[in-house]
């Protein structure tokens, strides 16, 4: 019934808002859908906490710990966006008008529509469908800004995601015959990890690498991930926050679903393919990320880094590891999200994003100083933050199961990064501010919004409230196979 | 053996008399094509006969390459007709005398003499055409290999006779895949080779932008018909084996008797016919293409031909 | 070579198959705009042809039902689409420099096939499908030959028909091992691919207003310097 609610409601809202009826209400509309989504994948995540599955529809829609997971992270940051948006794209479109604004909205709910069904559809060709409609509703999104980077980027963003997700394609139909060959009626993912031991390995091996390869761009990861930086750059903040925390997490989540598979087949291997591109990742992540120029490019590397970390943990294996990997994906989703609102209001601001045009935040507003602080603070991964305790996490199980040089790799290039982070974050807050002439205030919502997505942000390094931890342990079940 | 020897002269007899009459269709019916009259289907024989009367002017600061190159062009087409299926369906006596590539080489032999021939004189224009043929020569050999290496892999043999059995004796082997595409890979390198448009116009008079026909400005008189003549030949050489190899051998004479050979003559004459037509229509719907892009040209040949060989290899 | 069970459908279909390969070479390598959209949409009815052969052969009405959707969508709606979204001066318009000059694509279109054959092999040979020797390889190729034309054209409608025909070739492939998708996939696969090429459409329309060119692979300016 949940699961129904969650499907139905974000497309209406979108259609609400580009009624005329939302012509100067849009705004709030789809913070009222945004929040009941949440409220409804909050009980979504309860129900599987306690049973472990949920179901819809005849089956049609069915979610597990990995997907009740990523539903309940997707509303979140949907619902922090939103607010954020609100006062944002207000200042962002007051030459056009509210025609603008309502277009905004109503692509930014039917985006949140696509990146709900991709964790509850069952049907793994539904799932494909979606996860192609997250790229075309987030297309106009990118781009807008209007301004020629903004297009640039929203056209390698489409042209290369779309090339990635026709070439997972292939991979998916090529399951499809496995498990038609193996005997099964169904394409779900349940029937795919039953079917596994019977497909021949022939036809298992392409598929995984074509969908890891294929999916691989549409998250970002080494050497795919050149649309990344511009796209995850050149959109509005709060857009980045969803691009960045949820979406590359969300198609992410489509290739931890394949391990239990290929795992199922003895013959075949997954693990050092995951830790190799993860590691790739990670490595050129960090090193990019000391040439950072932009600071909200640099967030978009962090991101391609942290996609491959969970990768690493995923291709690690054991129960400590994919438990590790899943508070991960939570740290990650919470703080990227809130590194980019904290972007936003900076570049709103001081109307730049080069790092070096933005100096004394401290002295000149430091309320901004505190949330970039905070943000990069947890995104670079020091303590008391989630994403300090998961990487320890799976440093601990990487030297627990004797891979002593993928942990030591990682270790090294996370350290890498952790400092280029420190580094561009100390040049804009501890310097000297410019001028004195007084910088713009933001916008209330978006303070609100910061303020909100603080909370999350600072709890869940310090403590995880039970539920939590039982939603995390299914997730690490479902991946581990 | 006599009346094999007899086949194939007769066969040779066949090529030589029969070279400049498609060469007038073809101008008249490109003319047709472009709701003109056109010259007379008989025209080249009286162009030929004109030529052969008329006398030679050879320069004495040319060596004997010029003077023997109409005669070793000549001779070329010639020696090729003895090797391909031009009436029969069956190996005629010399047809064991040389392979296919045999016969490619032959006919590079005289493309070399003409080539060596136009730089010998001192015409400015001379060199110029040489150096294009060659240029065009060099991308066209890689394609002319490849068709060659396939064909005779599947057919298990060079020789063209035999060839020619095994490419469409069931007639579903010619709707294969590499058939077609060698088809249309080998159209596009005789339109190449015989400078046909889209390469080279064959009817343009302006030597800035001929490739082909200036190598053979400087003759007059017995050598300008020779050479004609040899390029006729060669154009009707090629159509040969196209229409006769690597098409379908429908048409030739099956039987022994002097008769089934004569026979086989209207009936290969109606297939050369029809291939006309299709390069008429090619020649009247493309323009020539710029010197450098004959290269991009060549290239697709290229590609499609080895596309052939991997859809032929790939499936056995 | 021919598959024992059907010999003259299974040579159509190796026919048709080659012909979707000349295709996508045709698509990577034509300068003019106009003459990639009218290949792209020659390719479209290729694999149309191949979808209603083995349909033919395996006696299944799901693949006519693909032809049908095919020939709805790629051959009439998507040029339509892109007519009505991308305005007729873009079709006038060659691509005059390139980032790979032809034949040197041509050369590794040549090496790409090559290579999705020997990915291809070994596949086929594991599992006996009717037709599956054919449309495998030929799609893989047409993959990687559409990948390509994304990566080495430049101006955008060229690089679009390359994701289309990256495409086509998937599903030239997939007809031939998966002939009966459930309905609702299939349907959703088919509204999918005019959903693409309207949003690229109004995307190259909205570049060519503010940018004023549609060379998009000259765009350039995101960089680390």
């Amino acid at each position: 019934m949940e699961l129904t609610a969650v499907l139905i409601i974000p497309p209406f809202a979108s259609a609400l808002s580009l009624s005329p009826f939302g012509r100067h209400l849009a705004a709030p509309i789809t913070f009222v859908s945004a929040i009941s989504l949440f409220l409804l994948a909050l009980s979504v995540a309860a129900t599987v906490a306690q049973t472990g599955h949920i179901e819809a529809l005849h089956g049609t829609l069915a979610c597990d710990g990995l997907g009740a997971l990523v539903l309940m992270l997707v509303a979140l940051v949907a619902t922090t966006a939103a607010l954020f948006s609100w006062g944002y794209i207000r200042i962002r479109s007051l030459e056009e008008g509210p025609r603008k604004e309502q277009r905004y909205y109503g692509l930014y709910n039917l985006f949140v529509a696509s990146l709900v069904a991709v964790p509850i559809l069952a049907n793994v060709a539904l799932m494909w469908v979606a996860v192609e409609l997250t790229t075309l509703f987030s297309a106009f999104l990118v781009a807008f800004e209007n301004t020629p980077a903004a297009l640039e980027a929203a056209w390698k963003y489409v042209m290369l995601t779309t090339l990635g997700a026709v070439l997972a394609l292939l991979g998916f139909l090529m399951l499809y015959w496995g498990t038609r060959i193996a005997g099964s009626e169904t394409f779900t993912w349940v029937s795919l990890v039953d079917a596994a031991p019977h497909v021949p390995p022939a036809l298992l091996w392409p598929a995984f690498l074509l969908i890891l390869v294929g999916f691989g761009t549409k998250v970002g990861l080494v050497p795919m991930h050149t649309w990344l930086p511009d796209a995850h750059s050149q959109a509005p903040a709060s857009i980045c926050a969803l691009l960045s925390g949820v979406e590359t997490m969300t198609v992410l989540y489509v290739i931890l679903r394949l391990f239990p598979v290929v795992g199922g087949a003895p013959a075949l291997d997954a693990r050092p393919w995951f830790v190799g591109f993860g590691l790739l990742s990670v490595a050129v992540a960090s090193l990019l990320l000391v040439y950072a120029r932009d600071f909200k490019r640099m967030f978009a590397f962090s991101t391609v880094e942290h996609m491959g970390i969970i990768l690493v943990a995923a291709g690690l294996g054991g129960t400590e590891a994919h438990l590790a990997a899943a508070y991960q994906m939570t740290g990650h989703a919470i703080a990227k999200s809130f590194c980019f609102f904290a972007a936003g209001v900076i570049a709103t601001r001081f109307r730049t994003q080069q790092i070096e045009s933005v100096r004394g935040l401290l002295l000149a507003a430091p309320a901004s100083a505190l949330a970039l602080a905070a943000g990069a603070f947890a995104i670079a991964g020091a303590p008391p933050f989630a994403i300090f305790v998961s990487e320890f996490l799976i440093f601990k199980a990487g030297i627990a199961s004797g891979q002593y040089l993928v942990t030591g790799l990682l270790a090294f290039f996370v350290a890498i990064a952790f400092c280029a982070v420190m580094f561009h974050v100390n040049r804009m807050t501890f310097s000297q501010p410019p001028s004195d002439e007084p910088i713009p205030a933001a916008p209330l919502s978006c303070a609100l919004a910061i303020a909100f997505a603080a909370i999350p942000l600072v709890l869940f390094g310090i403590y995880i409230p039970g539920p939590l931890r039982n939603l995390l342990r299914a997730a690490a079940a479902a991946m581990g196979g | 053996m006599a009346l094999g020897i007899f086949h194939n002269l007769l066969q040779l007899v066949f090529i030589i008399s029969v070279a400049p009459l498609v060469e007038g269709v073809t101008s008249r019916l490109k003319e047709n094509l472009q709701s003109k009259r056109g010259p007379s289907i008989f025209q080249p024989y009286r162009d030929l006969w004109k030529l052969l009367r008329k006398d030679e002017i050879v320069s004495d600061r040319s060596s004997w390459i010029f003077r023997a190159t109409p005669y070793v062009c000549f001779a070329a087409p010639i020696f090729v007709a003895l090797l391909i299926p031009v009436l029969t369906a069956y190996p005629l006596f010399f047809a064991f005398m040389g392979d296919m590539l045999g016969g490619g080489f032959i006919l590079a032999l005289g493309g070399f003499f003409a080539t060596l021939a136009a730089v010998d004189t001192a015409n400015p224009y001379g060199p110029m055409g040489a150096s294009r043929t060659r240029m065009v020569g060099f991308l066209a050999e890689p394609v002319f290999i490849v068709v060659f290496l396939t064909v005779s892999f599947v057919a298990g043999s060079t020789i063209p006779y035999i060839v020619q059995q095994r490419w469409v004796t069931p007639l579903s082997n010619f709707f294969e895949p590499s058939h077609v595409l060698l088809l249309i890979a080998f159209l596009m390198l005789i339109l190449a080779e015989d400078g046909r448009i889209p390469v080279d116009s064959p009817s343009g008079l302006f030597e800035l932008a001929m490739i082909d026909r200036s190598k053979s400005l400087e003759y007059s008189g017995r050598g300008a018909a020779l050479m004609r003549w040899a390029g006729a030949m060669k154009f009707l050489v090629l159509i040969c084996i196209f229409v006769n190899v690597l098409v379908t051998p429908w048409g030739l004479a099956k039987g022994t008797s002097s008769l089934d050979v004569l026979l086989a003559a209207p009936l290969v004459l109606l297939k050369i016919l029809g291939f006309v037509l299709v390069l008429v229509y090619i020649e009247s719907s493309l323009a020539k293409l710029r010197l450098f892009r004959i290269t991009e040209f060549l290239g697709a040949a290229l590609v499609i031909s080895i596309v052939a060989m991997i859809t032929n290899l790939s499936a056995i | 070579m021919m598959s024992a069970q059907f010999p003259i459908l299974s040579a159509l279909d190796a026919l048709t198959g080659a012909l979707f390969l000349l295709t996508a070479i045709g698509i990577l390598a034509t300068r003019q705009v106009l003459a990639s959209l009218q290949l792209f949409i020659a390719q479209s009815l290729l694999l149309t042809l191949s979808a209603v052969l083995l349909g033919i052969a395996l006696k299944s009405p799901h693949l006519f039902a693909v032809a049908a959707i095919t020939i709805c969508t790629k051959t009439v709606m998507i040029p339509w689409i892109l007519r009505r979204t991308v305005s007729a001066e873009v079709y006038r318009t060659r691509e005059i420099q390139r980032v790979l000059n032809i034949p040197s694509s041509l050369l590794i279109a040549a090496i790409l096939i090559i290579i999705a054959h020997a990915l291809m092999s070994p596949l086929v040979a594991a599992v006996k499908v009717p037709f599956a020797q054919i449309n495998l390889p030929l799609g893989l190729a047409a993959m990687f030959l559409g990948t390509f034309t994304v990566v080495a054209r430049r101006e955008a409608v060229p690089q679009l028909l390359g994701l289309l025909a990256l495409e086509n070739g998937v599903f030239f492939a997939g007809v031939a091992i998966v002939p009966s998708l459930p309905v609702i996939a299939e349907l959703a696969a088919a509204v999918d691919v005019p959903v693409v090429v309207l949003v690229i459409g109004l995307l190259t329309r909205q570049i060519r207003q503010v940018v004023g060119m549609t060379a998009v692979g000259l765009l350039a300016s995101l960089r680390e310097e």
